[in-house]
């Protein structure tokens, strides 16, 4: 059978439709503000021996772990896989990358022929463990965080089975999660149906030559890339801040890129050990990061499939703060993600200047949990629109304001402020861009955010968890770094508390004014090169405040007006 | 004599489709007066009157209806020529406009940059006052805050205002207020007010339509004005309509305040006539292509209906309004060719428009657009475009070539041309993509249907580009909107928040609420002239299981028991799953209603077949590009008017007809149906081409 480049072409943009259409099943379906406001969550296409077809990468942390695990499974259950059995999963120690994000997997069947699965994985509102909402800073096991589900079947051959469905959620807390879960194996079953019936017109033995020449014309694409980056080895750092339990603990990621004609190797070894709190990796988590760092510094219309992936290669050594060991704590693993990405942008700009971005924004989060009110009911929420900084900028282009951090690059979502307000108990104040956040430069990071809520439960508990409250992004070639990260708890009796970057704050009072700070990104290339109009617009525009455009930038303002002083300008400018 | 007119007013051209009560129709095209689009609609008018040997005042009397779509809100979007837009909002939030929720489509490309949003930072004010969730007041509206911003709109001259305040779907009041106090201190100012225009939750989903409505509102407002005006000096009583995006059609006076409804109103009545024309062939999966002077429309038919959605967006840009699914981008005869820092040639999205127009209209254009390049490449008719109205100017047209494209690629003049044609038959064929190959459907399945001024020049060079073996190009080709607009029945589209788990919900209320709603759309209807007997009502339930934050659009049959059923029904047809058997309680969150008014329909007359063959309609040749055999040669030229009923012609040829020109490239073949349309196919493919087609072809 000949193959025809057309029809190679069509099915990986029907593969590419049919998980959007299952991501978009999964979040007009789900419960939980997380899945359905924030998208927190990826749809995936493998094929019968667990390769990656495609994926809706809302969330690209969560993204590269999901092909591993689906092989696990193969492994795991054998020839005991049959048509409408369903899978979960969620356990770190055997590929997971987040206790929190749990996956279903539905085998595709034509006959009795298995030819793929399909699956979705979500961070779900609760996961049992000791922390309502999962991320629990006081952890050093994963028993204290989690229940761990190694793959179980929750449906056998099209029947729940109801005794290990009842024993998965009666370890969670909020019933939302069990329907969720639903909404997840529904978007399965949006997956199947379509990937069935593109197989059946295909013809499944046209379908595999046509994946294979797929697979291979990507990695050729994939290895073209990594060709035009110049042979080497190159090392970068990154910085982790405190562990959640010993204040003011450093640790370092160290990565060694090796550049070999038309393959990459990430070797992190070197990086220091794990440590004994939450702030550890899994080779999933952390792959993943690597993955995605990668992946925004070469061509971005490459196919999503196992082909992009085979020129990569990792060495994550295990007992490292990136790839912790058994039974360790790390839940906070996905989001070793911006200090990873920094050690690699780092390692990388002497080799592809034009490619790589000034530091981004790192996360800092927070998780608020109680009662609500005004339904009576349990609820969780994380406020992904504080959370959301400015990204690094690069060579010829600004950061981009207000994209969040670097594992979700956009994909994660604010929730509606109104969806919000009726989804908690919250009330919101403020969310606007923040003056003077973004790293300055010839061109400038992206602008960070100020927002504010008043908490409106009683005894609330609020959870962060993050970083950036250190060491602020950093600029590249003379661009500037942005500014720093930082929650305070303003309380009705007016004392103000600074929560750290991995808290667990209870009892918090109904009233107290939530205030927080996401930083900017970092700046690339001297900002004295920034042209000067650009610089008094944004002034203009509140986001850049005189004093900045003239200390920063070497711009000076007629005063009262926003144009350009040309001469003070030229004088304040010598010398760039 | 009756008649009908639909006038489709481009970013370039407006056309004119003219159908009498017994089926005859007539075509006109006028070019576009982009500062006031309303002349241009009147010389039109002016020229059908004499064609019929009529006064402007007997034509008015002879019309009954005249249905009227319009690309003006669209192109000021595309090309970003709105109004000077300010914004006014709750204090604290008067960034979610340009944030977007954060988003960045392309999560793995960091050149990818933010929209430019339609009212700057410096014009997006805040105002004190605040409602909660339900709608209670807990901060009242300062009146100073509304006085001041009013003093800076004044000041920095904004032509158009768009109010949007947290919570206001469940309490306009501070909005009334707001746009009361603005409506006195800035007469004129175009005001888009979210509660009125879209009373739906979601922030961020409104105030982005409320500013895109009020970022297009005074182009429309005075052209709908300068319309009614002009139509009132040629004393026209007869009914107009207005197209909007949802493929229905309104009175002005509705749509004047509702701005945004017509963002698609162009393209808005293409999918419908490209349903009509298919379905002559039976084709009901085909894909309609309009490219005219300043955008390319692409929208998908499956069988034979448009598809529809809720939500959607112009631009990058929310549009929470319902409309059909057209893909539009900017590629149009008018698209200028420039080349980018990268030394790449680049076509659009800028485009010369009407004014000044490509190089060769000689009405002040200086840089290379699209229709220069097919003028150049021997495509068009120099002496006889547009009927002959146009004289274009060949050696203006060189020059600008080879000034901004040849010279600076070292190209020759030639290979300019050939270059710009290319690239915009490639972002077309992207265009088409977009909206089959990212869809999961192959394009090669479905025909092409064929539109728009620039359509029948480029429509080979796209198939070939996405291997399409077959298209059709409708006698009507180049007035298809226009023609479609005739097709198009009144819609209005309602809504109305009823939140409640259906199993409490009073009996018989929701029946209620639907009969106040259809009272409410009878009595619109009825101003719009329609006969009750030409009403049609389709209600229908937005529905959810509870903690659910999107909702199923379920119909919903007066007195029907059966609609909790068909929502489980719908939900696992979806969404791969449903809860009856959990017995989850069923939310009703919104009551919809689609009205319908049903109109006239034109029929187009049946040519007999002619034993004549394509010779007869030969007018001798055209030294034109052949892109197969990458050569200029002398190509066979054929005269549309003389084209019957079942002649066929091979390619390379090319067909001029009064407003449009065919070009038929060297691989395909072309055969002309019982309506005189324009049947294309590759030579080499006829076996795998729809039966009704071969048996056509055979």
């Amino acid at each position: 059978m000949s193959i025809d480049p057309i029809l190679a072409s069509v099915m990986q943009r029907a593969f590419k439709s049919i998980t959007d259409e299952m991501s978009l099943s999964l979040m007009r379906t789900a419960r939980s503000p997380i899945l359905c406001e924030a998208k927190d969550f990826v749809t995936g296409l493998y094929d019968a021996r667990g390769n990656m077809l495609e994926q809706t990468e809302n969330l690209p942390i969560l993204s590269f772990s999901v092909g591993p695990v689906c092989k696990y499974l193969l492994e795991y259950f054998k020839d005991d896989i049959h048509p409408g059995d369903v899978f979960f999963h969620n356990d770190v120690f055997s590929f997971g990358n987040q206790n929190n994000d749990v996956a279903a997997f539905k085998p595709i069947f034509l006959g009795e022929k298995l030819v793929g699965w399909a699956a979705t994985k979500g961070h779900q509102a609760d996961i049992g463990g000791a922390v309502k909402g999962g991320y629990n800073p006081q952890a050093t096991e994963v028993f204290q965080e989690a229940i761990r589900i190694p793959p179980v079947k929750v449906v056998d051959r099209g029947r729940v089975r109801k005794d290990v469905w009842d024993l998965i959620f009666a370890n969670i807390r909020l019933q939302i999660v069990e329907e969720d879960m639903r909404a997840e194996i529904g978007a399965c079953t949006v997956g199947e149906r379509r990937l069935k019936a593109l197989i059946e017109k295909i013809g499944l033995e046209r379908f595999e030559e046509h994946r294979d020449y797929l697979f291979a014309s990507t990695e050729k694409l994939m290895r073209e890339e990594i060709r035009a980056i110049p042979n080497g080895v190159y090392r970068g750092e990154g910085k982790i801040f405190f562990d959640g339990r010993h204040p003011g603990s450093e640790f370092t990621i160290r990565v060694t890129i090796t550049v070999e004609d038309d393959h990459v190797t990430f070797d992190y070894t070197g990086t220091d050990k794990q440590t004994d709190g939450f702030v550890n990796g899994t080779y999933t988590s952390s792959a993943s990061a690597t993955t995605l760092t990668f992946l925004q510094m070469v061509n971005p219309d490459i196919p999503h499939n196992e082909g992009m992936l085979r020129p990569l290669k990792f060495i994550i050594p295990a007992g490292t703060v990136l790839n912790a060991s058994y039974p360790k704590a790390t839940t906070f693993g996905n989001h070793l993600c911006p200090p990873n990405a920094d050690a690699i942008q780092k390692a990388l700009a002497s080799a592809m200047p034009k490619r790589v971005c000034a530091g981004w924004n790192h996360l800092l989060c927070a998780l608020t949990t109680g009662r609500n009110p005004r339904k009576d009911e349990d609820y969780v929420d994380i406020f992904f629109m504080g959370l959301k900084g400015g990204s690094g900028a690069m060579d010829g282009i600004d950061g981009y304001d207000h994209i969040g951090m670097i594992d979700a690059s956009g994909g994660l979502l604010d929730q509606d402020y109104e969806m919000f307000e009726q989804q908690t108990p919250h009330l919101l104040v403020k969310h606007e861009y923040l003056r003077d956040s973004a790293g300055p430069g010839h061109w400038r990071g992206g602008l960070g955010v100020d927002t504010e809520f008043v908490v409106g439960s009683e005894d609330t508990q609020l959870v962060t968890f993050g970083d950036g409250d250190v060491r602020p992004a950093f600029g590249l070639f003379g661009g500037k770094e942005g500014t720093l990260n930082f929650i305070d708890l303003k309380a009705p009796d007016g004392t103000v508390y600074r929560t750290t970057s991995k808290d667990l704050v209870k009892g918090v009072k109904k009233g107290t004014r939530f205030v927080q700070q996401a930083g900017g990104g970092g700046g690339y290339g001297d900002p004295r090169l920034r042209p000067a109009d650009q610089v008094a617009l944004e002034v203009r525009n509140g986001v850049v405040s005189v004093e900045a455009a003239k200390d920063a930038y070497g711009v000076a303002l007629k005063p009262g007006t926003f144009e350009v002083d040309g001469v003070a300008t030229a004088r304040l400018r010598k010398g760039a | 004599m009756r008649l009908r007119i639909g006038i489709d007013v481009g970013g370039t051209f407006t056309d004119f489709l003219v159908v009498a009560d017994e089926g005859s129709a007539r075509v006109f095209k006028t070019l576009s007066t982009p500062d006031d689009p309303s002349r241009a609609l009147l010389q039109g008018l002016t020229e059908i009157a004499e064609s019929y040997g009529l006064g402007t005042d007997a034509l008015s009397r002879a019309v009954d209806v005249i249905v009227h779509g319009t690309t003006v809100t669209t192109n000021a979007v595309l090309t970003r020529n709105g109004a000077r837009t300010g914004l006014l909002t709750t204090e604290g939030f008067r960034d979610a406009l340009e944030m977007r929720r954060g988003i960045r489509e392309e999560q793995y490309n960091n050149r990818f940059a933010n929209v430019e949003p339609l009212a700057p930072r410096y014009l997006r004010l805040p105002a004190k006052g605040r409602l909660d969730r339900d709608g209670r007041e807990l901060v009242p509206l300062s009146d100073g805050d509304l006085e001041s911003a009013a003093d800076t709109f004044r000041k920095e001259k904004v032509e158009a205002v768009a109010v949007c305040f947290m919570n206001a779907f469940a309490n306009p009041d501070h909005e009334r207020r707001a746009a009361a106090v603005l409506r006195e201190k800035l007469p004129g100012v175009y005001l888009s007010v979210s509660s009125t225009l879209l009373p739906a939750i979601r922030f961020y989903d409104r105030v982005s339509t409320t500013a895109l409505n009020a970022y297009v509102g005074p182009k429309l407002r005075n052209y709908i004005d300068a319309l009614l005006e002009k139509l009132a000096q040629i004393h026209f009583d007869g009914i107009l309509r207005i197209m909007q995006s949802n493929g229905g059609v309104v009175a002005p006076e509705i749509v004047r305040d509702r701005a945004a409804m017509t963002l698609l109103s162009g393209p808005a009545a293409g999918p419908r006539a490209g349903a009509f024309y298919g379905s002559i062939h039976g084709l009901g999966d085909c894909i309609t292509v309009d490219m005219g002077g300043t955008s390319f429309d692409a929208a998908l038919l499956r069988d034979g209906q448009p598809l529809f959605i809720t939500e959607g967006e112009v631009d990058r840009l929310r549009l929470a309004l319902p409309m059909l699914d057209i893909t539009t981008i900017g590629a149009g005869g008018g698209s200028i060719g420039w080349i980018d820092k990268g030394d790449l040639l680049r076509m659009g999205p800028q485009s010369a428009g009407a004014k000044p127009g490509p190089v060769s209209y000689r009405r002040g254009g200086t840089e290379p657009t699209c229709t220069d390049a097919d003028l150049v490449l021997g495509y068009l008719p120099a002496d006889e475009f547009a009927g002959g109205r146009i004289k274009l100017d060949v050696a203006a047209a060189r020059k600008a070539i080879e000034t901004h494209i040849a010279q600076p690629l070292g190209f020759s003049v030639e290979q300019g041309a050939v270059g710009m044609a290319r690239v915009i038959d490639a972002n077309m064929a992207a265009g088409v993509r977009a909206v089959t190959v990212r869809r999961g459907f192959d394009p090669r399945e479905f025909p092409l249907i064929v539109a728009g001024g620039g359509g029948p020049q480029h429509c080979c060079a796209i198939c070939a580009e996405l291997e399409i073996p077959l298209f059709l190009v409708p006698r009507q080709s180049s007035i298809f909107c226009a023609a479609g607009m005739l097709m198009s029945d009144l819609i209005h589209d309602d809504v109305r928040s009823l939140p409640s788990r259906i199993d409490q919900l009073a009996p018989g209320l929701l029946e209620q609420r639907i009969d106040e709603l259809i009272a409410a759309a009878r009595a619109t209807l009825r101003t719009e002239k329609v006969a009750d007997a030409d009403m049609a009502f389709q209600p229908s339930l937005d529905m959810r299981y509870v903690k659910q934050y999107h909702e199923v659009n379920v119909p919903f049959e007066l007195g029907a028991k059966d609609v909790v059923a068909r929502f489980h029904r719908e939900h696992d047809r979806l969404y791969g799953y449903q809860l009856e058997e959990q017995k989850t309680p069923v939310e009703v969150i919104n009551l919809r209603l689609r009205s319908i008014g049903r109109t006239v329909k034109p029929s187009f007359p049946e040519m007999k077949k002619s034993n004549a063959d394509a010779s007869s309609a030969r007018k001798g040749s055209r030294r034109a590009w052949v892109p197969e055999r990458r050569e200029f040669e002398d190509v066979p030229l054929y005269d549309a008017e003389r084209l019957h009923h079942g002649m066929r012609l091979t390619g390379p040829a090319i067909v001029d007809q009064a407003n449009t020109t065919l070009v038929l490239t060297a691989a395909y073949d072309l055969v002309c149906d019982r309506f005189g349309n324009f049947v294309g196919y590759r030579r080499d493919a006829v076996k795998t081409l729809p039966k009704s087609i071969q048996e056509l072809v055979r």
